[in-house]
């Protein structure tokens, strides 16, 4: 009898937090989506320039999203450029090289690395460009290029588990197999062990991707502004759609601009959602590594 | 021969490029702690090493402390977790044990899922909806307040603790499981005498990187929390973090104490979720060694 | 053809503005200037140079210009620090910093600082000394100045604001502002937070005012472009623009157009005073 209450309780306990955590978050969705669906429409993007004119960067777009949707892009491409390189080497050196203590040690120093408030990234970006600004170049300053280095070192051990792991999750049998067969450790790198865990590295890549797509910390201390217009240079400031709609937040002065905002949160969900769901459909188990920390 | 010869060589090279990947990631991790430091330095040098961790804000007398800063950080990320961690391990019960099949594999799946939604959406979603819902149901404050901010971090950060908690639970053995089941206990038991027991290394080690995630977590507190820089002293004031302090006064004069002072408000951070990832990485190797 | 959209949407978007009326000579001084102007600074401006930064960029694409808030001492300093070619203020830049930076100071507006409410709150009109009290935190509940039974939301600026220190000299006498007090980062913020909560009182640039916030009356004294434009609403000040020593060209042309015809404008229909 006692037995009975007690698995009642709990299972009353269980499916309570799971019917709590999914409303909340459908809340959440559900809010966005109910909001920001009225503002979907080609003049979120284009305001009021001819979208043709306005992708091709001949006629500039005020009101739209297009200049901020296009910073994006740069910022993750330029982050990503930096740190899937720099994250791949890291990775395979922990995974293939490192032994013992050093491994250890390396292991340590990326935890610590991963678990770096984004705000601290934010304003190490921040006060390097301050000093750079003194004593190197007038001409740098808080923009695009450093935005982009800083949300590299954001992303950075994420990617250097995912690869790490990725490789170390290559069966026993397979890594020995060319190895018998006369192939030295790089062949065997290059030829066997990396294609067979591209998809975990692709996982991690996408992963990478969105968080940054939809960090804000680091871009509001490193170069993100109200209005830049498309990025046409890397030392200039650019706009960005978390910025944005952090921006709109606090500071609309319409209701259109409001419904802008809302439109933007819809994009930037989405984008999120859809980056997440292409990383699940390449590999069904996407790692708890990766969802660590931020 | 002379394909070892090859093999060694490259094997060399590489060895090389990857190192130096891999030291350049290592020094970065340092190089942005002791920036932090020597950036904080001005303020070290006016004598004002543990008076600034321990005074108020008050920029225009002349005091730059971040006590407040620091209690509403602390209060902010603690207060999220008390909230999260009762759901959390709840909803990692439930898709676990509890449930039966296909809704626990609809809530894992949709808990993942969540991972992926924007910070920022959640503060903006905050300002628009839960800030005023607060402000009419307490009727006592602007709504922008400690407990508008720690509603939706909890929400933030519980999917990350789901999960750690639902990979803690799985990996407890089944033959303890099944033993238990053979002395005649039934799910509650199991999951209260067995599961939770063992499962108890890798719940702290969820608990404690959503801690971390909470305390560094920059746009919800900003945006929601009402950023007035006093100790807080209900969850009904306003009250601003150690990272939104960074937001707020990185405008400052850069010669200035005040620009001085965040960059202590980077030295705390990052020491805590320093520490916060040493302590779950140790329980964590300890938790590998003690695995059969 | 497609030129003809072209201008026909220029032609719409002109006609759509206020500034729309008189034409497009003033920016002429940007044909055939190319480059990057970087601004930052005083919130109170945004409005005025989103509105002519437009107006430039649709006749003249070479020139971009960027645009971000922060204050006015992040104005000041920024601009002192080279690290944008104009710094925004709402107040005037001290003497130190002017001589610190080489400041150029340009004012092309006169603006004054309202406290605002909610618009359905009954409290139209405060003395100075009930504001002081407001703010210091000694008074906490509206029914204390003649309105409902219902707490005080006092909402203030950032260190960095312009508008604060303004309110602060000329409303506040330099007295307190209690530390409880929620902190908004710029003037639009202050209005999206006065205008929904009922029980919160702010204080904001006058310009930035519309139908979602309500003037107080200070002292018998409504703030308005009126008002502030004949000097009987006292916490007013100008909105200037400072450059580092003698702008550039491209600046320059910039700064020029704010005092032409279609740069008052433009000013003008943000609710700002243009002046000289």
């Amino acid at each position: 009898m006692k037995t009975a209450a007690r698995f009642f309780l709990l299972k009353i306990w269980a499916a309570g937090s799971a019917l709590a955590v999914l409303s909340g978050a459908g809340a959440v969705v559900g809010f966005v989506i109910w909001r920001g669906a009225p503002a979907v429409r080609l003049s979120l993007l284009f305001g009021s320039t001819p979208p043709w004119d306005a992708v091709l960067g001949r006629v500039p777009v005020f009101d739209g999203l297009w200049p901020a949707v296009v910073g994006t892009v740069a910022v993750v491409l330029l982050a990503v450029g930096f740190a899937v390189p720099m994250g791949l080497a890291a990775g395979i050196y922990l995974a293939e090289f490192a032994r013992g203590r050093t491994k250890k040690m390396l292991s340590v120093a990326f935890d610590i690395l991963a678990g770096i408030p984004s705000i601290v990234i934010g304003l190490f970006g921040f006060s390097l460009s301050l000093a750079l600004h003194r004593f190197v170049s007038v001409r740098i300053g808080p923009c695009l290029v450093l935005s982009g280095f800083c949300l590299g070192i954001l992303v950075l051990p994420y990617l250097i588990r995912a690869v790490q792991s990725a490789l170390e999750g290559v069966p026993l049998s397979l890594r020995l197999t060319a190895l018998s067969l006369g192939a030295h450790r790089i062949q065997n790198l290059w030829h066997v062990l990396l294609p067979s865990s591209l998809n975990a590295i692709a996982t991690g890549v996408i992963l990478a991707i969105g968080r940054c797509a939809e960090d804000t910390a680091v871009i509001l201390l490193t170069g993100a502004v109200a209005l830049a217009g498309m990025p046409r240079s890397l030392l200039e400031n650019f706009e960005a759609l978390p910025f944005y709609i952090y921006y709109v937040s606090s500071q609309y002065t319409s209701s259109e601009e409001l419904e802008r905002g809302f439109g933007a949160a819809l994009l930037l969900l989405t984008l999120s959602l859809g980056l997440y769901l292409v990383a699940l459909s390449i590999r069904r188990r996407v790692g708890r590594r990766a969802f660590y920390g931020r | 021969m002379k394909r070892q010869d090859d093999g060694s060589r490259s094997e060399r090279a590489a060895r090389m490029i990857l190192g130096a990947a891999v030291i350049t990631a290592a020094v970065l991790t340092g190089a942005i702690f002791v920036y932090m430091l020597v950036l904080s330095f001005p303020l070290f040098t006016h004598g004002q090493v543990f008076r600034v961790l321990i005074q108020d804000w008050a920029p225009l007398q002349g005091r730059y402390g971040i006590r407040p800063m620091i209690g509403a950080s602390l209060a902010l990320s603690s207060g999220a977790l008390a909230l999260a961690i009762p759901a959390s391990l709840g909803c990692a019960a439930f898709v676990t044990i509890f449930g039966r099949p296909k809704p626990a594999f609809f809530v894992r799946r949709f808990v993942q899922t969540m991972t992926s939604i924007p910070t920022v959406v959640y503060g903006f979603v905050g300002v628009f909806l839960v800030v005023p819902t607060v402000r009419d149901l307490v009727q006592a404050g602007s709504g922008r307040c400690l407990l508008s901010a720690l509603l939706v971090l909890a929400l933030m950060i519980t999917p990350t603790m789901v999960l750690f908690f639902i990979d803690a639970m799985e990996s407890v053995p089944k033959e303890y499981v099944l033993a238990a089941s053979a002395l005649g206990a039934g799910p509650a038991e199991k999951f209260l005498w067995v599961v939770l027991p063992c499962a108890r290394a890798g719940l702290i080690t969820g608990v404690l990187l959503a801690f971390g995630r909470a305390f560094g977590d920059t746009l919800i507190s900003l945006m929601l929390a009402g950023n007035a820089a006093v100790f807080p002293s209900s969850l009904f004031h306003s009250a601003r973090t150690l990272t939104a302090h960074i937001a707020l006064v990185i405008a400052a004069d850069f010669q200035s104490l005040e620009f001085a002072s965040i960059f202590v408000c980077g030295v705390v951070l990052y020491a805590v979720n320093a520490a916060v990832a040493l302590a779950a990485w140790s329980l964590r190797s300890r938790l590998l060694e003690n695995r059969p | 053809m497609k030129t003809r959209t072209w201008l026909f949407t220029i032609l719409c978007v002109a006609l759509c503005l206020p500034a729309g009326e008189v034409f497009a000579g003033a920016y002429d001084a940007f044909q055939g200037k190319e480059g990057t102007i970087k601004i930052s600074g005083g919130t109170a401006h945004i409005p005025v140079m989103q509105a002519l930064a437009k107006e430039i960029m649709t006749r003249h694409p070479g020139v971009r210009i960027t645009i971000a808030g922060g204050g006015s001492g992040v104005g000041i300093k920024q601009v002192g620090e080279g690290l944008v070619d104009i710094g925004n203020s709402g107040r005037k830049p001290t003497d130190e910093e002017i001589a610190a930076y080489n400041l150029k100071v340009h004012q092309w507006a006169l603006d004054g600082v309202a406290v605002v409410v909610h618009p359905q709150n009954p409290v139209k009109s405060l003395s100075l000394q009930q504001v002081q009290a407001i703010f210091a935190g000694t008074v906490t509940n509206w029914k204390e100045v003649g309105g409902p039974d219902k707490a005080i939301h006092v909402f203030t600026r950032d260190e960095a604001s312009g508008t604060r220190e303004v309110f602060w000299e000329k409303a506040l006498k330099k007295g307190p502002v209690a530390a409880t007090a929620d902190v908004v980062p710029s003037n639009g913020a202050m209005k999206t937070a006065v205008a929904t909560d009922p029980g919160a009182i702010g204080y904001m640039s006058v310009g930035h005012m519309d139908a979602s916030v309500a003037a107080v009356t200070l002292d018998g004294v409504t703030p308005s472009v009126e008002t502030v434009r004949n000097g009987t609403y006292a916490v007013s000040r100008g909105l200037y623009s400072n450059t580092k020593g003698e702008p550039s060209a491209l600046v320059k042309a910039f700064l020029d157009t704010l005092y032409s015809p279609e740069g008052r404008a433009i000013i003008e229909a943000q609710g700002f005073i243009p002046v000289p």
